[in-house]
């Protein structure tokens, strides 16, 4: 049999809240899957959609959005910006075909790291039962093969 | 070229015990740009530290990625180590591959994996990291407080005694606010103009503090520790410079049955009046609106009883700009407006009045002289109704929040009623007693255990008026039965609303304000004194209702950030800010709209002679924080986050 | 006197008393249903003014014209009620003063034309609040729905086949008055965002990068859609993201020039049906 497929995640995070709430499932000792990698923002509103298309270039198979709970943002709105933009990609983005569960968006706070180990979890497991996100990572070895003549 | 140190720490064995260190180090030494690549025990230690330093001073090099521990944990330790070794603190990246790796999993192979990935993500962005530099911003250092109530009286006296300049501003001819017209004040009970007016005194009389009555903010330009504020000082037709404050114009002045602000208009007062016999300053205005003078050139009558000469009816209004640091925003609240509760009569029975009226009328200075007298016909009334919640937590009329003090008030006019009217009889509808604070809970149980005050749960259906008494009809929920009760006076404790004008004013003044109109903290738990716009400050009722001793405490509290702001003479931010490409930007003003500090501003851009080429956003950082809201609205891609910059994340996203 | 030769003795009045310094118009095109745009300065001029069932692009994008409206002098244009919300966008975009441009408006209805009441573009706030009651078209929602049944995967195919045939030819950048940036994002090489090569993967991020920045500006018109070379459907993408800031937003693009952008504003209670 060959090896169960591990999936790639990017998680964009502000610095406020989720990535507190990593650093506390990491202070709390909790355990989750390693197939995430966090990229850390000043805030949601920093968030561009050019970042999500450029994590699933680079290979990513889920790309999860994090920040602040509303109300709690570090610079009282950007949560907010970013919800609203939020909506319209991610309406966007399932129109084109990119499956609403490979882009996820949640709300942690600095105090859920039990919430983030969870969140981490599943969506491991779910992208594990997905598999691999092929249809987007051809468009990039056409270019590779392209960028080799 | 880049010449990139990565110091990869084993914190003991918290990092090492999951991540294979040599293997981490020799991947990451591999990677283009890496210069030098250490690891080390502990490199938060002294020597730890040392060992980087070294490193930066003996490769010379451009950026420094340390992979320990959570940025939140030690970035500072190790930008300081980089400015002491001469690198610019920016130029550091701190790879989290212990909280967020060697502790939240379990497979050696996988954690070192993931640790390299992590390492060389940042390893990619530090490259293209840009040395930052603290911002200074300059700081004149004299406040502005705008409302004169017990809130902006506190902030003020607190700032000037510790030696700054202050300006407090007051729309209304005197200070004092809403606190000068209560009668007493709970738990205490002891007389409020008794405790007010010496601190009314004590401001206008502060060297420090230039009190500017009578006189509105009406624009606001600038950011924290550079306000320009213009105040309109409206025409008094009095001159202060001379006005003794004798009161003879008052006296003499025809026109007196002008309903009194200041006493709710249970009483009268002249149309050159002073609001209260304590005012502060003590010199009368001229209500141009109700003068014969100004209606048809004739009576002067005040100019001529005068004895020094000072009414002056060219007086005009003037505009003053006034250069101020800080900004302390205490404009306190108004009273709701009754004419909601249709089903209470307000407006339609002369005896069904606010709170706010019976304070009027148990004040020994009110109308009435401390008597507890019905409006209607002068009679003192034997049964009074109190209905608690009239306008608070009432979703149908707009207002879901408490209103805080009515509670208090309600437990302390039924004393003050039962002091003054022994046989009386008090009813109280209430929903809750919300009696938080320090000696309040006390003070509602005196009312009912000694002064009997009629405490029913319940609400009032219905109020209308049959043989000269006000008929109450409720329901006592807790004995599960309706209730009637003829009253002679029924006191509606209102809910405390915004001043009607306070949106308009937070736009003026650049501040957030809530769906009511109260105006926004920059966070409610952590930072409930500041507003988003940095150096503007908020104390009392104008964010929330709130009693005295909150106001008063949060005055202080905004005068403690203001001295703070003003002990040094340049202010120094993170340099963590947006910054707009003049070239690129199109001028569609999104992100300035989209800040949530109002931190964007047009700016034009000329040719020699000075003819607008084009207009391009700007980013004040005095006033940016640093969020990157704007970033990611822009689409040419014409604004950048220093810190967060678009090459910066690319790079890192694209080593992933 | 029909509505073409109404407006054109207009025009030609306008031009004479200096009351604008251009007319933008439609004229004789290549063949007989086809419009052309066409720059009138002087009255005699207006004789080449054409308006007809064929009128159907959105002229407004020629008000950017590097320069034209800085002198503050007006200019007259022929616009449909899709047009006069791009005036009401681009002038809360503070990309032109609305009061600069006069507006011949008009409507078409089965190929016939109707004037429009009005002309500056504020006249027209109740033209367009008729639209927007009227809703998004119909038509364009039964097509996109169709896309909407079928499985991401399938979509996604779709989409690669469709987009795979861009390129990059920037037609829907130039014809589209929201296209107004002096610098596009796709030109943006520090860092390379978009992908500039005609590949599929930066065919894909072009077009949805484009989709995204006209999601609440887009008023389709539908110049990207007939102006692609290589009929991309643009106007599904587009016209998906109108009905998404419409339905969680109630934001319809261009209702007045006070419009805030739909992404630059939010209200707290913005719906939120899908954050974890």
């Amino acid at each position: 049999m060959s090896e169960p497929f591990e999936p790639k995640i990017v998680a964009f995070v502000c610095t406020y809240c989720t990535y507190a709430g990593a650093d506390l499932a990491g202070t709390s000792r909790m355990k989750y899957a390693s197939n995430v990698r966090i990229v850390r923002l000043p805030c949601t509103g920093r968030i561009s959609p050019m970042f999500i298309l450029k994590a699933l270039q680079k290979g990513a198979d889920a790309v999860l959005v994090s920040g602040c709970h509303p109300g709690d943002c570090h610079f009282a709105q950007g949560n907010y910006h970013a919800r609203r933009r939020w909506t319209v990609f991610r309406a966007l983005l399932s129109f084109t075909g990119i499956p609403e569960q490979r882009i996820r968006f949640s709300w942690i706070s600095a105090a859920e790291g039990a919430k983030f180990t969870e969140l981490i979890n599943n969506l491991t497991e779910d992208i594990r039962k997905l598999g691999p996100f092929e249809q987007y990572h051809e468009l990039q070895t056409v270019i590779e093969t392209q960028a080799t003549y | 070229m880049a010449k990139i140190g990565v110091f990869v720490c084993h914190c003991g064995e918290n990092i090492a015990s999951m991540v294979d260190t040599a293997n981490l180090v020799a991947a990451i030494s591999e990677h283009p740009g890496v210069e030098i690549c250490l690891e080390y025990k502990y490199f938060c230690s002294d020597p730890g530290q040392e060992t980087v330093k070294r490193a930066v001073r003996e490769h010379n090099l451009t950026g420094v990625v340390v992979a320990a521990c959570s940025p939140r944990m030690h970035e500072q330790t190790f930008r300081k180590a980089c400015a002491e070794a001469g690198l610019n603190p920016y130029m550091l990246e701190l790879a989290n591959i212990r909280e967020q790796c060697s502790w939240v999993h379990t497979d050696k192979e996988e954690a070192t994996e993931k640790a390299i990935e992590i390492t060389r993500s940042l390893v990619e962005k530090v490259k293209r990291n840009n040395k930052l530099y603290p911002i200074s911003v300059p700081v004149t250092r004299r406040a502005m407080v705008i409302g004169g109530g017990i809130a902006g009286i506190q902030a003020a006296l607190d700032i000037a005694s510790a030696g700054r300049e202050v300006v407090l501003v007051e729309r209304e001819p005197s200070i004092g606010g809403h606190m000068s017209q209560i009668s007493e004040t709970f738990p205490t009970l002891d007389c409020s103009q008794c405790i007010l007016t010496p601190r009314m005194v004590e401001a206008v009389q502060h060297p420090n503090i230039t009190v500017m009555t009578y006189s509105e903010v009406e624009e606001v330009d600038g950011y924290i520790g550079n306000f320009t504020v213009k105040v309109r000082r409206k025409a008094r037709y009095v001159r202060m410079e001379t006005c003794t404050g004798c009161g003879d114009c008052i006296q003499k002045c025809p026109v007196k049955k002008i309903p009194s602000e200041f006493e709710c208009g249970l009483g009268n007062r002249s149309a050159i009046y002073t609001p209260f016999a304590q005012a502060v300053p003590n010199v009368p205005v001229i209500d141009r609106s109700r003068c014969t003078y100004f209606k048809n050139g004739k009576c002067a009558i005040c100019k001529k009883t005068c004895q020094i000469d000072s009414i002056d009816f060219d007086q005009q209004d003037t505009i003053e700009t006034i250069e101020v640091g800080a900004i302390v925003v205490a404009t306190g609240f108004q009273v709701q407006n009754t004419s909601l509760y249709g089903e209470y009569g307000y407006g339609r029975y002369k005896d069904v009045i606010t709170g706010l009226h019976f304070e009027r009328l148990a004040s020994a200075s009110g109308p009435t002289a401390g008597k507890i007298l019905r409006p209607s016909d002068g009679k003192q009334p034997e049964t009074v109704v109190f209905i608690q919640c009239a306008g608070s937590r009432d979703v149908s009329k707009g207002v879901r929040y408490c209103s805080k003090i009515c509670c208090m008030y309600t437990a302390k006019h039924a004393m003050l009623y039962a002091h003054k009217v022994h046989d009386g009889d008090t009813k109280i509808f209430y929903m809750d007693i919300r009696a938080a604070g320090k000696g309040y809970d006390e003070f509602t149980r005196r009312a009912i255990e000694e002064d009997h005050a009629g405490y029913v749960r319940g609400r009032v259906s219905k109020l209308y008026e049959e043989n000269g008494k006000l008929i109450v009809r409720g329901v006592d929920m807790l004995l599960g039965r309706p209730v009637e009760v003829a009253a002679d006076m029924v006191v509606l404790a209102t809910a405390m609303v915004p001043q009607p004008d306070a949106k308009e004013f937070a736009k003026i003044i650049g501040i957030g304000y809530d769906e009511y109109g109260f105006f926004n903290e920059a966070h409610l738990k952590l930072r409930p004194v500041e507003t988003a716009t940095a150096g503007i400050y908020l104390a009392g009722a104008c964010q929330s209702p709130k009693d005295i001793p909150d106001s008063v405490s949060q005055a202080s509290a905004a005068a403690a950030k203001i001295l703070g702001l003003f002990s040094r003479e340049h202010l120094e931010r993170e340099p963590v800010v947006a910054t707009v490409s003049d070239s690129t930007c199109a001028g569609c003003w999104g992100c300035a709209t989209a800040c949530p500090y109002n931190a964007i501003d047009q700016r034009d851009i000329t040719d020699r002679n000075g003819n607008v080429i084009k207009r391009v956003a700007s980013v004040n950082p005095g006033l940016c924080q640093g969020c990157g809201t704007c970033v990611s609205f822009c689409r040419s891609n014409s604004i950048d986050l220093a810190g967060f910059t678009e090459k910066q994340i690319f790079a890192e996203v694209m080593a992933l | 006197m029909g509505i073409q030769e109404q407006y054109r003795s207009e025009a030609a009045g306008l031009l004479s008393s200096g009351a604008v310094k251009l007319v933008i118009g439609f004229g004789e095109g290549s063949t007989v249903e086809r419009r052309r745009p066409v720059f009138v300065r002087t009255p005699a001029e207006t004789e080449r003014l054409v308006l007809d069932g064929g009128c159907v692009a959105n002229l407004s994008t020629y008000l950017l014209t590097e320069g034209l409206l800085s002198d503050g002098k007006s200019v007259a244009v022929f616009l449909k009620p899709d047009g006069i919300r791009s005036i009401n966008i681009l002038a809360a975009e503070a990309q032109l003063n609305p009061e600069q441009v006069v507006i011949f408006g008009f409507d078409i209805e089965e190929g016939q034309v109707r004037a429009l009441e009005g002309r500056k573009a504020s006249d027209f706030a109740p033209v367009i609040g008729v639209a927007k009651a009227a809703g998004l078209s119909a038509e364009l929602q039964k097509e996109a729905e169709l896309l909407d049944q079928i499985s991401a995967a399938e979509r996604f195919e779709y989409w690669k086949d469709q987009f795979s045939k861009c390129i990059k030819c920037y037609a829907c950048r130039q014809v589209c008055p929201m296209c107004y940036c002096r610098r596009c994002i796709v030109d943006v090489n520090q860092p390379q965002w978009v992908n500039t090569s005609s590949h599929t993967l930066g065919n894909f991020e072009w077009n949805i990068v484009r989709a995204f920045h006209l999601a609440g500006r887009c008023v389709a018109c539908g110049g990207c859609d007939r102006s692609c070379p290589v009929n991309i459907p643009l106007r599904l993408i587009n016209h998906r993201m109108a009905k998404e800031v419409l339905d969680a937003f109630d934001y319809y693009a261009g209702e007045c020039a006070e419009q805030k952008p739909v992404l630059a504003t939010f209200r707290q209670d913005d719906p939120e049906t899908f954050i974890l």
